[in-house]
């Protein structure tokens, strides 16, 4: 009558290259259903990404007026950059906390997936997200601040290192703090990032206690990544940043790995 | 017969100090291949705290889950590959259609995409969701949701088959639908674990059947050997008139069962009489309708819990 298949039972023995064939499509699905999931917010969320990032710019080009080489160099860059950490930083945990909030997170918690995908999945749409942003915020800023940047091959794999632990930060808070908490911290962030994190502007315009903080924080290594990638004829990124922003890359997807893991 | 869930000395408490609630006391559950297990037990009795600690939601205090010879307290991973839940509360399938739904989840189960596809229409046919199938989720009622999420769970059922109230909010032409697949599930091999207030409507379903209050088990067995204490027995169930009082047969116990309903137990070879007795008291005006019926589980489980909870009183 029915034709009912059920699940195979020897899953421990399986060869590592089936697993991670089988970890791969479930990865594809998984993004296929968060994607589907939020199909009519999309276009919104999506604009909304592209109408930050261009207004950021256009936002500073009101600011400040018309700066000079250097500083026209550092706002084009860091309004990208804001956008790519927003992302992460702010609108993870927002989903995160709604997904807690309406249940399909404990439900999804059910599958037979293993726990990093779903970050893995959920990273992924989200950089979908941010990209036609931070695309299209690099040509403002070239355009509005007469920048002259010279996009370098190592651009793509570090806004993906900034993407996944801004990310991975954001959906360790989610999952850790109450929903309300993490929306409320999501929105400060959003402040911390715009006006008080050297990423628009250079580090040595802050007090120095806000320096020596900023040192040790992912932010301001997440900024000179994006603007040395941008342009590299300027700026360098000091080794020190490399490995900052690795630590608290490495550090991020744990967290964020096991609190998805968690068992109350 | 195979042995699939087995469930031991389970212990799981929420909170510390004097709040502290003891969601299971000690639980004991077994459910094999191709058997139906009903739960039974009211809000509170640690039927859903017991669900997620099988799948690794939450863990145990102390004691012991076997799933298919898996440990799952140590391995949860495992627990989820081998186990497919339906939640009591629905899953949000806003954007997708019931029938994207079933089929993104049976691939995600690891599910071949043809079978699935199969399965899928299968479970549409025979629940009667095809009016619905191609319908975005948030223009669908709750009770087509269930279904749908009945569906994604037995799409590519696991060993274990955890359904927590899967009849809620569906109509009772596809809640008959609904049980025949859930019987289908166990006939095809899987262990079905059925978490369920509606005690009536399980009754038909179940093999076996655990009730659960205040976090043990208070009886398990089957059907009939939970109601074998009252074999040769009828119940007579009596609806009141506000402000009358039936002359009640001398001897008999009389159950309130609040809003209007009582009800008392009578020997078998006693119905005609208690048929004689309920006639003359609905002449007399003292009594609106009756029914007898052979003692149900339903008023098994409701002496059960009530006795615990004169205890507890």
């Amino acid at each position: 009558m029915s034709t009912a298949t059920l699940a195979p039972v020897a899953t421990a023995q399986r060869p590592l290259a089936v697993r991670l064939a089988d970890s791969w499509a479930q990865t594809g699905l998984l993004i296929q259903w968060q994607l589907r999931r939020s199909a009519q917010s999309l276009p919104l969320l999506v604009l909304v990404q592209i109408l930050l990032s261009v207004a950021t710019i256009a936002g500073y080009g009101l600011l400040v007026g018309h700066p000079d080489h250097l500083a026209g160099l550092y706002l084009a860059t860091g309004a990208p950059t804001v956008a790519l950490i927003t992302v992460g930083l702010v609108m993870t945990p927002q989903a995160v906390s709604q997904s807690r909030t309406e249940g399909s997170l404990d439900w999804l918690r059910t599958l037979p997936v293993p726990r990093g995908l779903f970050l893995v999945a959920d990273l992924t749409v989200w950089t979908l997200i941010a990209l036609p942003g931070l695309v299209l915020g690099i040509i403002a800023g070239a355009i509005r601040f007469d920048a002259d940047l010279a996009p370098t091959w190592w651009l793509v794999p570090a806004a993906l290192i900034v993407s996944l632990t801004s990310a991975a930060v954001g959906y360790a808070m989610a999952s850790m703090l109450a929903p309300t908490v993490a929306q409320l911290m999501s929105q400060v962030l959003v402040f911390v990032v715009l006006l008080f994190t050297p990423i628009s502007f250079p580090a040595d315009r802050m007090p120095d206690w806000a320096q020596n903080l900023h040192a040790w924080l992912p932010l301001e290594p997440m900024a000179q990544v994006i603007r040395a990638g941008l342009a590299p004829h300027d700026f360098t990124v000091p080794g020190r940043s490399w490995i900052v922003l690795g630590v608290w890359c490495l550090a991020a997807v744990v967290g964020a790995g096991s609190a998805l893991r968690k068992r109350g | 017969m195979d042995e699939v869930l087995r469930v031991r000395d389970l212990h799981k408490r929420f909170g510390r100090g004097p709040s502290a609630v003891q969601a299971n006391a000690g639980v004991d559950l077994d459910v094999d291949a191709g058997q139906v297990v009903g739960l039974l037990g009211h809000n509170g009795a640690g039927k859903s705290t017991l669900v997620n600690q099988v799948v690794g939601l939450l863990r145990p205090d102390s004691g012991t889950i076997t799933l298919a010879g898996v440990d799952a307290v140590a391995d949860p991973d495992a627990a989820r590959r081998l186990a497919s839940v339906q939640a009591q509360a629905n899953v949000p399938i806003t954007g997708l259609t019931p029938r994207r739904a079933v089929e993104l989840v049976g691939r995600i189960r690891g599910g071949r995409t043809a079978d699935v596809r199969a399965r899928t229409e299968h479970l549409i046919a025979a629940l009667d969701l095809g009016p619905w199938a191609n319908t975005p989720a948030e223009k669908v009622s709750g009770g087509i949701a269930r279904l749908t999420a009945f569906a994604m769970t037995a799409v590519v059922p696991g060993r274990l088959v955890v359904l927590d109230e899967p009849t809620n909010d569906v109509d009772p032409v596809r809640r008959r639908l609904l049980w025949s697949q859930i019987r289908a599930l166990a006939d095809d091999g899987a262990a079905v674990l059925l978490v369920t207030h509606n005690v009536r409507e399980a009754e038909r379903v179940v093999d076996h059947l655990a009730v659960l209050d205040q976090g043990t088990v208070l009886a398990a067995g089957t059907p009939a050997e939970l109601t074998a204490a009252r074999s040769g027995h009828l119940s007579l169930e009596v609806d009141l008139i506000p402000g009358r009082q039936p002359h009640w047969p001398e001897g008999s116990t009389v159950v309130d069962r609040g809003h209007l309903r009582a009800t008392t137990t009578v020997p078998a070879a006693q119905a005609a009489a208690a048929v004689q007795w309920a006639g003359d008291e609905q002449s007399a005006g003292r009594i609106e309708r009756y029914a007898l019926a052979p003692t149900s589980l339903e008023d098994v489980y409701v002496d059960l819990v009530a006795t615990t909870e004169e205890h507890a009183a």
